[in-house]
């Protein structure tokens, strides 16, 4: 902190409206990232109020300070470690008794603190009232009223911040009372831990002791083993008096300490009529219309996205492609015009015809449904499904979002909770059909064989994602986790927070996938100009000719195929000089090819984006797995379908 | 009556006893209070999770409903909407009143 630069950080529950407290502060000047060495978001913005210079962080959404999560894990690291000058605790109004068990938490950490008191007029609407003076003085940090969609109150925030971080207005933070039992057993823990230099709090480290906190334990195992001994034999205590295990009781004494607050600050009074939000919840997660509305609704998605999707990026195409003969006359058709053309445009060209026409609707759907409340109640309808696999319904977003695109499908893969998770979750997603293998399946097998043969194919994919998924969540070490997700009550998006973060998203796609892409066109290109292509062929002919029973050209196709799905396609119709299939390949052949080109390994953006969620080893293992699996399969089916 | 959650009714309303049983044959077990039960306990981690969004013993919970194919359970408690996993809820012990 100088004289008029501050950082202050926004901590609280999701779907509170943080991001959009966030976005109300920040506007444009915000920087999306990753929070070091982690896969969780780092929201980053700076604001200037009155000649004062604010950062402002925004904190992932989160129920405590524990390590359930690695969000919760980076939450209290920040607070702890980089001190910002004020944490801003933004609360649900109308759920103040689990919002202020988190507030509680953070007064533990004893961070400097700020009250918004968020949604005041979505509580009022569901009768309950807030008394915000005696909300102070009971918690003894300045408690301000917002309304962050329209804005409201959020200056009075900043400048009751201001105040707080100039120490122009004295506020003395509550310090949350645990019974007497826990209090004595705290304080002995914190006598030991005075004399040990931690980068916590003493009384915070005290009863995350008791709390049994892994990591916790682990820092102060470092320092002082003694100490760990000594909670152990205070928890055991602690245990045999209360009669459940001693985390339960400190959480459980923290929400009495919570829900006796907000008795005293809240006033109910009772709600007129169930408004149409509570209809829609119960329609949408209803017994017999839930999954037929969620497929009618995800389908209508999927039809509009790909109509739209069609028609712009045909339209982009052409527009590119009338560069074509400027590009040529500039450069001539040799070799240096065929790799400015043929590899870096064509490369961008690709790059773009598929982001700007699909990921970006297909992400601005996303955020309206997250944000409005809809992807919860879906995950809640598909929880007992992706249970068959080895995951619970929070993942059926990801793998959903991979048959658009496998891309936002890994990196969609966060919201996740623990790292085995996702790591097995984007596993499965590797596996889906995206548009693009659609197109091949529907193209090729479907056009040329049959549409119930390429119904199959997507039945035999299915099949194999649950085998898979399940060998894959035994094999994984590590204990799974069960769907444990809070139903936020339906409202209507903030559109312009669901436009950034869609804003965000898509730069994040192209700042990962369009480099590969470019990169990957121009060595292809290569590749073909220096007439490579078929000692490649011929070198890969005893997998595709003598394994998989295909014509020695489909080597080059599948080589083709890692840069983008769709172009094994159009590769393999210029290699055989027809588009008509049938005159050059036979039923079984296409079957073969396509179900190799489904399942042999997830293109080079997609492998981006797992070497930028899980790291090189992990990215590679799976594409290993997998294009080993594509050939055992498409070897299998070639032997099965020529019986 | 001690029962898990999951043998409430809809819209039936209990007061949870603890999170952290589990049924091994007929009898009922309890993670660290009760010796004799070996086998490995519910994910510690969750049942964190479960007390820290509010479902600690004491605590009222009301089930709303379930999700379809004998789906997660919808609750509600401390006046927030919960869903939570069917084999997370069978291992929260309630007392009703019937």
């Amino acid at each position: 902190m100088t004289n008029n630069h501050f950082t202050i950080a926004l901590a609280g529950n999701a779907n509170v409206g943080k991001s959009v407290i966030f976005n109300q502060l920040t506007g444009l000047h915000q920087h999306i990232g990753n929070w070091p060495g982690k896969t969780v978001e780092k929201a980053e913005g700076t604001l200037h109020f009155k000649g004062y210079t604010i950062d402002i962080i925004d904190l992932p959404g989160i129920y405590s300070l524990s390590t359930f999560s690695i969000e919760e894990l980076v939450s209290r690291e920040y607070i702890a470690t980089e001190k910002p000058d004020l944490v801003i605790n933004v609360v649900d109004a109308s759920l103040l008794e689990r919002n202020l068990f988190f507030t509680l938490q953070l007064l533990e950490l004893e961070t400097p603190l700020l009250i918004a008191l968020n949604q005041i007029d979505m509580a009022k609407k569901k009768g309950i009232l807030i008394d915000c003076q005696k909300a102070e003085k009971l918690l003894g940090v300045p408690v301000v009223p917002t309304v962050a969609v329209s804005g409201k109150g959020v200056s009075d925030m900043l400048e009751t911040a201001i105040q707080v971080i100039e120490k122009k207005r004295k506020i003395v933070p509550l310090k949350p009372r645990y019974g007497k039992e826990i209090e004595e057993r705290i304080e002995k823990l914190v006598k030991i831990l005075n004399k040990t230099q931690l980068k916590y709090p003493s009384r915070w480290v005290a009863i995350k002791l008791l709390d049994e906190d892994k990591e916790v334990e682990k820092d102060v195992q470092q320092v002082s083993p003694k100490t760990v001994t000594v909670a152990q034999k205070l928890r055991a205590e602690l245990e045999d008096i209360h009669g459940h295990s001693c985390p339960t009781v400190v959480t459980s004494e923290r929400y009495q300490v919570a829900s006796r607050i907000s008795k005293e600050i809240q006033q109910i009074t009772k709600q007129v009529k169930a408004p149409l939000r509570e209809k829609l919840h119960t329609a949408t997660t209803h017994k017999v219309f839930g999954v037929p509305i969620m497929l009618a609704v995800i389908l209508a998605v999927f039809v509009a996205i790909f109509s739209f999707g069609d028609f712009a990026s045909a339209l982009l195409g052409d527009l590119f492609f009338e560069l074509k003969p400027s590009f040529e006359s500039v450069f001539g058709t040799g070799i240096v015009g065929e790799l400015v053309w043929g590899g870096l445009m064509e490369g961008i060209i690709g790059g773009v015809t598929v982001a700007l026409p699909y990921i970006l609707p297909f992400y601005f759907i996303l955020y309206l449904f997250e944000d409005s409340g809809y992807l919860s109640r879906i995950a809640f309808l598909m929880d007992n499904l992706m249970h068959k696999m080895g995951l619970h319904g929070k993942a059926f977003i990801p793998v959903m979002l991979s048959f658009g695109c496998n891309v936002p499908g890994c990196l969609g893969c966060r919201i996740m909770e623990t790292s085995r998770e996702r790591l097995l979750t984007a596993f499965v997603v590797t596996l889906v059909p995206c548009a693009a293998t659609s197109v091949i399946i529907l193209g090729l097998v479907g056009n040329y064989v049959g549409i119930q043969w390429a119904l199959a194919l997507y039945i035999v994919n299915l099949v194999i994602i649950f085998v898979l998924g399940r060998i894959a969540f035994k094999a994984l070490p590590g204990e799974p986790t069960e769907l444990i997700m809070e139903m936020s009550d339906y409202r209507v998006p903030h559109i312009k927070t669901v436009a950034k973060q869609t804003w965000f998203r898509l730069k994040e796609f192209i700042v990962m996938a369009f480099p590969l892409i470019i990169a990957g066109s121009i060595v292809i290109k290569i590749a073909e100009v220096t007439n490579l292509l078929e000692p490649i062929a011929n070198l890969s002919s005893p997998i595709t000719v003598a394994w998989l029973g295909l014509p020695a050209v489909t080597g080059i196709a599948l080589i083709f195929g890692v840069l983008r799905k769709e172009l094994t396609l159009i590769m393999l119709a210029s290699l055989l000089g027809t588009t008509n299939f049938a005159l050059v390949m036979t039923p079984v052949q296409m079957i073969v090819f396509t179900l190799v080109v489904m399942l042999y390994i997830p293109c080079v953006a997609t492998i981006g984006a797992l070497v930028k969620e899980f790291g090189w080893k992990k990215a590679l293992t799976i594409t290993v797995i997998e294009i080993a699996l594509a050939l055992l399969v498409g070897g299998i089916a070639f032997r099965l379908l020529t019986i | 009556m001690e029962l898990p959650l999951t043998s409430l009714k809809n819209g039936e309303t209990a007061v949870i006893q603890s999170t952290d049983c589990r049924l091994e044959g007929k009898k009922l077990c309890r993670n660290k209070t009760k010796k004799g039960c070996n086998k490995k306990f519910a994910n510690e981690l969750c049942i964190k999770r479960l007390t820290d969004l509010g479902l600690t013993p004491g605590t009222k919970v009301t089930v709303i409903k379930s999700a379809p194919f004998n789906g997660p359970l919808e609750i509600s408690v401390r006046g927030s909407r919960l869903a939570i996993g069917r084999g997370m809820a069978s291992r929260i012990l309630v007392d009703v009143e019937r």
